[in-house]
């Protein structure tokens, strides 16, 4: 920004403005790019928006900060000298900060007349630096009067016109020479009340301000202080500091404190290769701990809970299978989760189930860096703050791995610039054991002075995974690590950084007496895979220990392999002669193995005559019973027993059928029976007992209807709804049966003999004799009333 | 990737590659924290456990330094996870300390708050304390030393004991290395021992562990009181101690079911200290009967659970345990670990051996089959006579007899579960037995006639695994063993390796039916040597012939 002159507008500097730096406000701000604004107005006015600058002061650093608040406290409108005199740090970082402020369009204008945005004032004001008031603004409260005698007290020949003798004492205030003459009268007890409220940026609390003191007069602290400007009373019970005084108290500065430079990191010295090998090592188990884990939850998966989440003892099962700490096993999830090898799939039962996805096949064919990297870069973008698994919420339910409401739209930018501190160290520094994490949380809290509460507990987090995920080793970055971060294709450059690191493939297993085999190393795939066939892994890591047992041998028996393709197979795998037990073990397996055979078979035969079966058997009539000779004395065939029964006897044998303990059952026929019928439980009985009981209800009240029906005309009352109600009331009040003439549902007239309850809503509430019960009737259905003749 | 010898494996185990040049240099440095698990001939595996690596903590070792030992052998990088655990469970030692007050006697202390009240607040603990001092002490009852130590060992807050030992009654005992002297290894075994003030020693038999025992006791110059397996036991210990000793035959007394002699230096049976009468230990007074500056507990891992409880409240007093197995079947090394003490000592047989100091010895397992008519037999047999059956099958006679002809003229032992089949098989070869009923006084006869040269065969029961020296056994037979019981076997070896004179090498033979569940047991039995590097050479019974 080297405009000479000034521009009159925002619009109008953005129009002078190169594209190159508009670029870089779009960058900066990327929220003005969208949707893409029609011209620089449009863009200037954009800029000015509470919201928009909200966001770009969130990305300030504590410096940055401290300028803003400069230019506001020194009234908006400034010079890049003045700020530079004001703001506590050196003047090259107080340029440096205000040219970002001017590419970010937070000031505008040129170096000589900088102007603030306005609403910096409200969102910023003077909140870094706790100035308070000007003093024009403060003594705006007081009467000319009081501005008169303040005026006069401190030396200034008042001009009758109250604005103009406050700007004479607000400039007065701001000589530095005049506020110490001023300060330098008071007495101790005053001072320590100035220095109190100036240090702490509150206002004062007092009696009552409304007194007229003059500067000889003046008596208590406080009075000494308001007769000389030094407070100046707000309103009748407070007083508060004018920010010229509290800037000449701080020598000139807005802030007591250097604000210039972020906090230095505590570091120490560490060899770059152990840092390297270290962090491989955490690379290479994350790699194989996914691998473990996704594999086994292909067979065995863990139920996906109805909120999205994986059960607390899933994690805690998962944690064991891995050897590691719960919230360890946590990350490992919410990585592969992120790299999209899991996902929430339907089991063989068809309940939600984490599975692993298809993309976990294609990841898992991979070479240990390429998925590395993958993994890396998953973590390193992933939006969900993992560390709070296992913790618990603000509602105090416990938070599981995998909820969806894990995501901080904060965190990723947050990682990247932690990590971005660790590739400015040097290499062979690491972070100081114990106090390195603090540091960092101070430095991320100066270039961040506005970001989440969360940040510190976040940041400690954001270490430790990153060296579980091999990002870092012993509080270093790691040679891969840093090309994750800080390389242009990390993809690539990562993955070659990390494979010179991992150890090699080894292609032999040491074979041992006590029946184990241990691979030095990690195995090659295949060879892996074939000795994972006959041994049970005991114990993993860099190397794999093997046991060989009986069952483990005749596993791989059952799965195909023989004897001797064991035997060559150990024999070609091991670097170490083939120890004489595991021979034998493998040779009495094998002599065991299918000793017994099974297999199904619907009925079998068999007989002592060994010649009767051999010429059943060769009978060409006997074909369909697919019989099969199992011993000499044994026949089997896969017919049902009643279908080979009359079969046998048709080719001319005389069969005696078997029970299942041995013995001969007789071939009689059973004798065919039914099933006796039931008898219909009583409860149907009681049931149309109670039907008949009603409808002789019924009857009993139709007949006393009809009973009641008025042979004569006398007492019936015909006519609008009116006069019905009256009766019916009368007749609630009396209590006494009445015979109503009724219009039902299925528009035929009733009659019905009722003892009226209430008359209310266009309804009449009676008890109905023949329903037996209340009921109500609707008034205007009613065609007459008469009263029972009982 | 550095090319170390040591791998580290995620689930704290640590595997060593032997044949690798640095692998001597590797072995001394993680001997400290890691426990030796297996010693097969190339890959020897240890593990990290908190008791080891609080064991490190207190013979002066810090978290950093076993970090580095791993990551300076280590051929592959170290698990993250395992770097943090260790520092983890080392600061756990030393937050708590148990220490002479001047005015409350015993007492628990520690400068971390929360450690104690979290301790205090454990229902095992809380019974064994007394008044509380302040916020960093509070009061322990003197007897419940051992047993605060074991508890607090179980919740994870191992205390550091400052309290010290008390020195005994002095009694002068020295060494007389005239024509021999300490090997080595015993030398660096006792020196761990008093270094760490109480522990076990671990040693293969015939490596001299009743010299290491007289050493500790030269060491600490003190009335001793040695606990010993059995009568013949104490009986060799007491002819050991006399002729490796200034101690004359009237400064040891024997405390036996026969005598009850307490001298300087006493030796006790495990059977006479847990004897009971009426339900009450009868001579619990030994323990108390002198100011005993050292308590010697041989075979350790045979120690009876009562003594257990005895030694907790021992805790005072110096304590070495000798063994060659620390595998108990009852599965309770953990408390011989706190109540004894840590193992302070421990080599790999082979590395012995190698010395020279123990016999080398061929371990070879004979196959039998059983024939068809005892096949069936043993198949339709009830589950708890198959054993027996399988064991005492009349086929394995025949290769006694072959075995003791190929080697007739070596010292054989025939060793067996079975009475009735020694019984027989003495008879078929005319040897003498013993066994159970033996009189002790006939025991010592054959003993030492068979020490002696004049009987070169010699047939015996389990009685014989022990602290019977037989130097010059050069055979062994084993017809049967008792169940799955490695620590047996162990010993049974064991009875073959002291060197012998011409450096042969032993032979050690177990006779197995094929196929039974005899072969089963002696699987499991050998699995403890095989860890041990010695590895077993199968042949079938029709090659005895054959190969002489």
């Amino acid at each position: 920004m080297a405009e000479s002159s000034s521009p009159r507008t925002l619009a109008d500097q953005f129009r002078s403005w190169p594209a190159a730096d508009l670029v870089r406000l779009l960058e900066a701000r990327p929220d003005l790019a969208t949707p893409a604004p029609q011209d620089s107005a449009q863009l200037a006015s954009r800029a000015g928006t509470r919201a928009s600058v909200l966001r770009a002061v969130d990305r300030l650093t504590a410096l940055e900060l401290a300028v803003v608040d400069a230019a506001v406290a020194l009234g908006g409108t400034v010079s890049l000298a003045d700020l530079q005199a004001h703001v506590n740090a050196a003047p090259g970082a107080v340029k440096e900060s205000t040219d970002t402020l001017l590419a970010m369009a937070l000031l505008w204008g040129s170096p000589d007349e900088l102007r603030t945005l306005s609403v910096l004032g409200e969102i910023v004001g003077t909140t870094v630096s706790g100035l308070g008031p000007s003093a024009e603004s403060l003594l705006a409260t007081y009467g000319p009067s009081r501005v008169t005698a303040l005026a006069r007290d401190l030396g200034i020949t008042p001009g009758g016109e109250r604005q103009r003798d406050i700007a004479a004492i607000a400039a007065h205030l701001g000589d530095p020479a005049n506020v110490d003459e001023l300060a330098a009268e008071i007495d101790p007890q005053a001072r320590k009340i100035l220095d109190h409220l100036e240090r702490e940026s509150t206002e004062g609390t007092v009696e009552s301000t409304e007194r007229a003191v003059s500067r000889q007069e003046a008596q208590s602290p406080v009075d000494q202080l308001l007769a000389r400007g030094l407070l100046v009373a707000r309103d009748r019970r407070h007083v508060a500091v004018p920010r010229e005084v509290a800037l000449c108290l701080r020598g000139g500065r807005t802030t007591r404190a250097r604000v210039d430079a972020p906090p230095a990191l505590a570091t120490s010295p560490r060899d770059q290769a152990l840092v390297d090998r270290t962090a491989a090592g955490a690379a290479f188990e994350l790699v194989r701990h996914i691998e473990l884990l996704l594999e086994h939850w292909g067979t065995a998966p863990p139920a996906a809970l109805r909120g999205g989440g994986l059960g607390v003892r899933e994690l805690r099962a998962a944690a064991e299978l891995l050897h590691v700490e719960e919230p360890v096993a946590a990350l490992h999830i919410e990585t592969a989760a992120a790299a999209g090898l899991i996902a929430v799939g339907a089991t063989e039962d068809a309940d939600a189930a984490w599975l692993p996805t298809d993309g976990f096949d294609i990841w898992n064919a991979g070479s240990v860096a390429d998925r590395w990297t993958r993994l890396a870069l998953a973590w390193l973008d992933n939006p969900r703050l993992t560390g709070l698994v296992g913790g618990r919420d603000a509602n105090k339910k416990p938070v599981n791995a995998l909820v969806p409401d894990l995501e901080r739209a904060w965190l990723p930018e947050t990682r990247r610039m932690v990590l971005d501190q660790l590739v400015d160290l040097d290499p062979n520094l690491t972070l100081a054991a114990g106090t390195g994490t603090a540091s960092l949380v101070e430095r991320m809290k100066w270039l961040r002075p506005r970001r989440p509460a969360q940040r510190s507990e976040a940041i400690g987090w954001l270490i430790s995974e990153a060296a579980v995920v091999g990002v870092l080793g012993l509080g270093g970055l790691s040679v891969h690590g840093r090309a994750l971060v800080a390389a242009e294709d990390p993809k690539h450059e990562a993955a070659g950084a990390l494979e010179p690191l991992l150890p090699e493939p080894v292609d032999h297993v040491l074979l041992q007496a006590d029946l184990t085999a241990v691979a030095p190393g990690p195995l090659a795939q295949e060879l892996a895979h074939d000795l994972a066939a006959m041994a049970d892994i005991e114990s993993r890591g860099g190397a794999t220990v093997y046991r060989f047992t009986a069952t483990s041998v005749r596993r791989a028996f059952d799965s195909g392999w023989s004897a001797r393709e064991i035997h060559e197979f150990i024999a070609a795998s091991s670097r170490t002669p083939v120890p004489q037990p595991l021979v034998y073990l493998v040779d009495d397996v094998a002599r065991k193995f299918g000793t017994v055979r099974v297999g199904t078979a619907e009925s079998f035969l068999r007989s002592d005559d060994e010649v009767a079966l051999a010429e059943l058997v060769h009978n060409p009539k006997a074909g369909p019973l697919r019989l099969r000779r199992i011993a000499p004395t044994v026949v089997i065939s896969d017919m049902p027993l009643d279908a080979l029964l009359p079969r046998l006897r048709e080719l001319g044998t005389a069969p005696v059928v078997e029970a299942p303990d041995g013995t001969v059952r007789l071939a009689r026929k059973d004798a065919h029976r039914a099933r006796s019928p039931k008898h219909r439980p009583p409860v149907a009985e009681a049931r149309q007992t109670a039907r008949i009981t009603a409808t002789v209800n019924a009857i009993r009240a139709g007949d006393q209807a009809a009973a009641n029906r008025p042979t004569n005309e006398s007492g019936i009352v015909r006519g609008g709804p009116m006069s019905t109600m009256a009766v019916l009331r009368d007749s609630v009040e009396a209590r006494r049966t009445v015979w109503i003439g009724y219009v039902d549902n299925h528009g035929s007239t009733v009659e019905r003999v009722v003892d009226p309850v209430k008359v209310e809503g266009g309804w009449l509430t009676a008890y109905d004799h023949r329903a037996d019960d209340v009921r109500s009737f609707a008034i205007h259905r009613i065609t007459a009333v008469a009263p029972a003749q009982v | 990737m550095n090319n170390g010898p040591l791998i580290v494996q995620s689930d704290k185990t640590l595997l060593l590659e032997i044949d690798h040049e640095r692998a001597q240099d590797c072995r001394k440095a993680i001997a400290p924290f890691a426990e030796l698990e297996r010693s097969p001939e190339h890959v020897h595996t240890y593990r990290l456990t908190p008791l080891g690596l609080w064991n490190a903590r207190a013979a002066g070792h810090d978290a950093e330094q076993v970090i580095d030992t791993l990551l300076a052998y280590s051929r592959y990088s170290v698990p993250h996870a395992l770097l943090v655990d260790i520092a983890e469970t080392m600061a756990r030692y030393g937050r708590l300390r148990l220490e002479k007050h001047p005015t409350h006697g015993l007492v628990l202390s520690s400068s971390d708050r929360p450690v104690l009240e979290e301790v205090l607040r454990a229902k095992k603990v809380k019974p064994m304390l007394g008044e509380r001092l302040d916020d960093e002490a509070v009061v322990v009852h003197p007897s419940e030393r051992g047993n605060l130590k074991q508890a607090l060992l179980k919740i994870g807050w191992p205390a550091e004991d400052f309290a010290g030992y008390v020195d005994g009654e002095a009694h002068a005992i020295d060494l007389t290395e005239d024509g021999w002297e300490l090997r080595g290894y015993q030398r660096e075994a006792v020196e761990s021992f008093w270094h760490g003030g109480s522990g076990v020693v671990v040693l293969p038999c015939g490596a001299g562990k009743t010299i290491v025992g007289a050493a500790a006791m030269a060491q600490a110059g003190a009335t001793t009181l040695i606990l010993v397996t059995n009568t013949v036991s104490a009986r060799q210990w007491k002819e050991e101690l006399i002729r490796r000793t200034s101690l004359t035959e009237d400064e040891i007394g024997e405390y036996s079911g026969t005598k009850k002699e307490i001298r300087p230096v006493t030796i006790a049976t495990y059977q006479v200290m847990t004897t009971r009468r009426k339900g009450v230990y009868a001579h619990l007074e030994l323990f108390d009967a002198r100011d005993w500056g050292l308590v010697v507990y041989d075979e350790v891992h045979l120690l009876p659970a009562p003594i257990f409880r005895m030694t907790a409240d021992l805790q005072a007093r110096r304590r070495i345990g000798l063994t060659a197995t620390l595998i108990r079947e009852d599965g309770r090394e953990g408390d011989v670990f706190s109540l004894i003490g840590p193992k302070r000592y421990d080599a790999p047989w082979k590395d012995i051996e190698s010395q020279g100091w123990i016999a080398p010895a061929d371990c070879v397992e004979v196959r039998v089959t059983l024939p068809e008519s005892e096949r069936f037999v043993y198949a339709t047999a009830e589950p708890d006579e198959r054993y027996r059956l399988a064991s005492c099958t009349g086929v394995k006679n025949t290769v006694v007899d072959q075995l003791v002809a190929k080697h007739r003229g070596e010292p054989t032992l025939v060793i067996g579960q079975y009475i009735d089949q020694l019984d027989e098989i003495a008879e078929r070869l005319d040897a003498p037995v013993i066994k159970g009923e033996t009189t002790v006084k006939e025991r010592e006869r054959l003993f030492n006639a068979f020490r002696h040269g004049e009987i070169d065969l010699l047939v015996v029961s389990k009685v014989a695994n022990f602290s019977v020296d037989l130097p010059s056994a050069a055979v062994a037979i084993q017809i049967s063993g008792s169940f799955g019981s490695r620590q047996e076997e162990a010993q049974r070896l064991g009875r073959l390796l002291r060197p012998k004179e011409d450096g042969r090498s032993a032979r050690f033979y177990a006779v197995v039916a094929r196929d039974t569940v005899d072969a089963d047991f002696a699987q499991h039995r050998q699995r403890f040597l095989a860890e041990q590097g010695y590895a077993y050479r199968i042949m079938d019974a029709a090659d005895i012939t054959a190969e002489s």
